[in-house]
């Protein structure tokens, strides 16, 4: 506690001096005029001045303003020592900035009983204004990073916008962060993904979630896996992320490549609706499921909703922001207000969607983020993924004898010698199994005398397999011809396979019921291919594929 | 090798993974995969997430299983079907059979 007497009689100084030395203030100086005073406490910054009112050389109601301006935003407290006792005098003091007086002569008690009440409200004040600079040091920081973190959202979460132009959308957030999201990505299989979601409030705290999920989507889009898996992967990474009180209603949807079918997800966030071009609405896709992060994988339930959907039918989807708006009157917009929008105007904009949403808001605060999402359903062709097919015609032959039928499986490297040739990877899946089931037709059934109908009895179905082994095993003659070849002009593969076999009734093979375990195969090369022929007595058949 | 199974925290749900492949030469293992499953099992999921391709015999072998454990097992699922597996799935109205997702 360091203490300024200013008095110009020397022999108050002294006076007041030893009395604080006494009371255990030690660290005291003196200044004989208010100029000094002035000139001194620059150098020594003390805690409190007794200044003396009546001083040649600036009297103490002009020092004590240049004091207290000097102390800046910190309080010191400065206690008028006068003889003078009128009334007006002593509230002199206090109007130029003084906090107290002392009367000469002085009472010691009272006057260390002073010195200690200002001393305790300058400790308060030199705490707040220590407070109030890291506190500013704090915002300045948290601005920084908000710039930081505004950086890369902006970058991690921009839309597709190949994709995009499929969609018309709005997002608007209450805050300079969005606990919204709305994702595009394309499907390897010429379709598109979709998902929109709304994490538990708004601002920073909500938005961080978006990360993750933004990242995986991407990722499962780029393998084309399904929209159940999506979930339920989703679920697992913010089950293991998000604090138990914070959560992510989402719809996760994939438009097929025809553009008109859906199939949907949706935890927790308001109806997806399909509307007619007449306004008729066909189908709801509502909330089956909790939201996201909220229960724990074995809870999980992943079922989707299907709709076939018709070329310029709408749907439309949004955050719970826009049915929950609320005007100045307390009343909320509601769904069936945006729905009957729709139903009258069923081209309507959503830019027009949104004016009428911000009519109805008015002067009344955004409290929530708002997300609008449509799409209409059309050709989406031009996504098809491009492929550079090659231009070279090929041919790849295989001919296997018994000792090769008997040690290996030919379809996978078979597979991969055509699929490595340019444009070939997009018929992989279809070309393993449609030459699984040439392979294993003219195998089974030309060259091991196999019967389906064994089949029939659960039985029999392995009996058929360990016939088949042993048939196999025990095989003396036989020989599979596979030739496989690509033109380029017509951009055909054909698969052919010729068997040394006695050939079987391939029109016959089917199974006449859903139920029945066997019999399937012919039907389905039929929807993989473009034709599949069999000829001479059925040890020949050719397939073909448009790539 | 068998394939991965896996049993819910209740044993309840036996989930059954498939690999890339997923055609006869899994006869054997896709049997012993829910041939001995406990008694408290009602229900079978398999996982197709990492199937590729399937051909006729997988689509024998699914409904094999389901005839021999319909006394025991009240529903089987078909999950995380990749689209060329989901579309054979489809042509062959596996949906009306099993509960696919």
């Amino acid at each position: 506690m360091r203490i300024l007497v200013v008095d110009d009689e020397s022999l108050n100084r002294f006076l007041l001096i030893h009395m604080l030395e006494e009371a255990g203030y030690t660290d005291c100086f003196e200044a004989e005029s208010g100029r000094e005073a002035l000139q001194l406490s620059e150098k020594i910054k003390p805690d409190l001045v007794l200044l003396d009112v009546v001083m040649a050389d600036m009297d103490g109601f002009e020092t004590a303003p240049l004091l207290k301006k000097m102390a800046g935003d910190i309080y010191l407290p400065i206690i008028f020592i006068t003889a003078l006792d009128d009334q007006d005098s002593l509230a002199k003091c206090l109007e130029v900035g003084g906090d107290d007086f002392a009367s000469k002569p002085f009472d010691k008690i009272i006057l260390t009983a002073k010195i200690r009440a200002h001393a305790r409200t300058r400790l308060l004040s030199k705490r707040a204004s220590k407070q109030n600079e890291e506190l500013n040091y704090f915002r300045i920081g948290v601005e920084r990073e908000h710039a930081i973190v505004e950086h890369i959202f902006s970058n991690a979460l921009t839309i597709n916008k190949t994709v995009a132009a499929y969609f018309d959308y709005r997002l608007a957030p209450a805050s300079s962060f969005n606990g919204d999201l709305f994702l595009i990505e394309p499907s390897p299989s010429g379709g598109i993904y979709f998902l929109m979601g709304d994490f538990t409030g708004h601002g920073l705290a909500s938005a961080i979630g978006a990360l993750p999920v933004a990242r995986a989507f991407q990722a499962m889009a780029n393998k084309g896996l399904s929209v159940s898996e999506m979930a339920s992967t989703i679920n697992k990474t913010l089950m293991t992320l998000l604090p138990g009180d914070m959560f992510f209603a989402a719809v996760i949807a994939e438009i097929a490549s025809n553009g008109h079918q859906f199939t949907v997800w949706n935890g927790g966030m308001p109806d997806l609706t399909v509307f007619t071009p007449a306004g008729e609405v066909t189908k709801h896709f509502q909330s089956q499921h909790m939201a996201l992060g909220i229960l724990e994988p074995y809870e999980f339930e992943e079922n989707v909703e299907y709709f076939d959907a018709n070329i310029g039918d709408r749907l439309i989807g949004y955050s719970d922001g826009v049915i929950e708006l609320t005007n100045v009157a307390e009343q909320m917009l509601g769904e069936d207000a945006v729905l009957s929008w729709l139903s009258e105007s069923p081209d309507l904009p959503v830019a027009d969607i949104e004016e009428k949403v911000e009519a109805f808001r008015g002067n009344a605060e955004q409290l929530d983020d708002i997300t609008f999402v449509s799409y209409t359903c059309q050709s989406l062709e031009a996504l098809r993924p491009e492929y550079t097919v090659t231009q070279l015609p090929f041919n790849i032959e295989v001919d296997l004898c018994v000792e090769k039928l008997k040690t290996i499986d030919p379809i996978y490297e078979l597979v991969i010698m055509v699929c490595s040739q340019l444009g070939m990877q997009s018929i992989r899946s279809d070309l393993s199994t449609v030459l699984s089931e040439l392979f294993n037709n003219s195998l089974d059934h030309g060259i091991l005398h196999l019967d389906s109908t064994l089949k029939k009895t659960t039985e029999g179905f392995f009996e058929y397999f360990d016939q088949r082994t042993d048939r196999l095993a025990k095989l003396k003659e036989g020989s599979i011809q596979i030739r496989i070849s690509f033109a380029p002009e017509n951009k055909t593969l054909s698969v052919e396979l010729e068997d040394s076999g006695q050939g079987f009734d391939f029109q016959n093979l089917g199974g006449n019921h859903d139920s029945d375990a066997f019999g399937r195969g012919i039907p389905l090369i039929k929807e993989l291919c473009e034709s599949v022929e069999y000829s001479s007595n059925g040890t020949k058949v050719t397939a073909t594929f448009a790539v | 090798m068998s394939l991965e199974t896996q049993l819910s925290s209740d044993e309840k749900v036996l989930t059954i993974h498939m690999e890339e492949k997923f055609d006869f030469g899994k006869v054997q293992d896709f049997r012993d995969a829910y041939l001995h499953v406990d008694e408290a099992v009602n229900t079978i999921v398999v996982d197709l997430a990492n199937t590729e391709y399937m051909d006729s015999s997988a689509l024998g072998m699914l409904l094999n299983m389901q005839k021999t454990m319909a006394d025991k097992i009240s529903t089987f699922k078909i999950v995380h079907c990749r689209p060329q597996v989901a579309k054979i799935l489809k042509i062959s109205r596996f949906d009306k059979k099993f509960d696919l997702s």
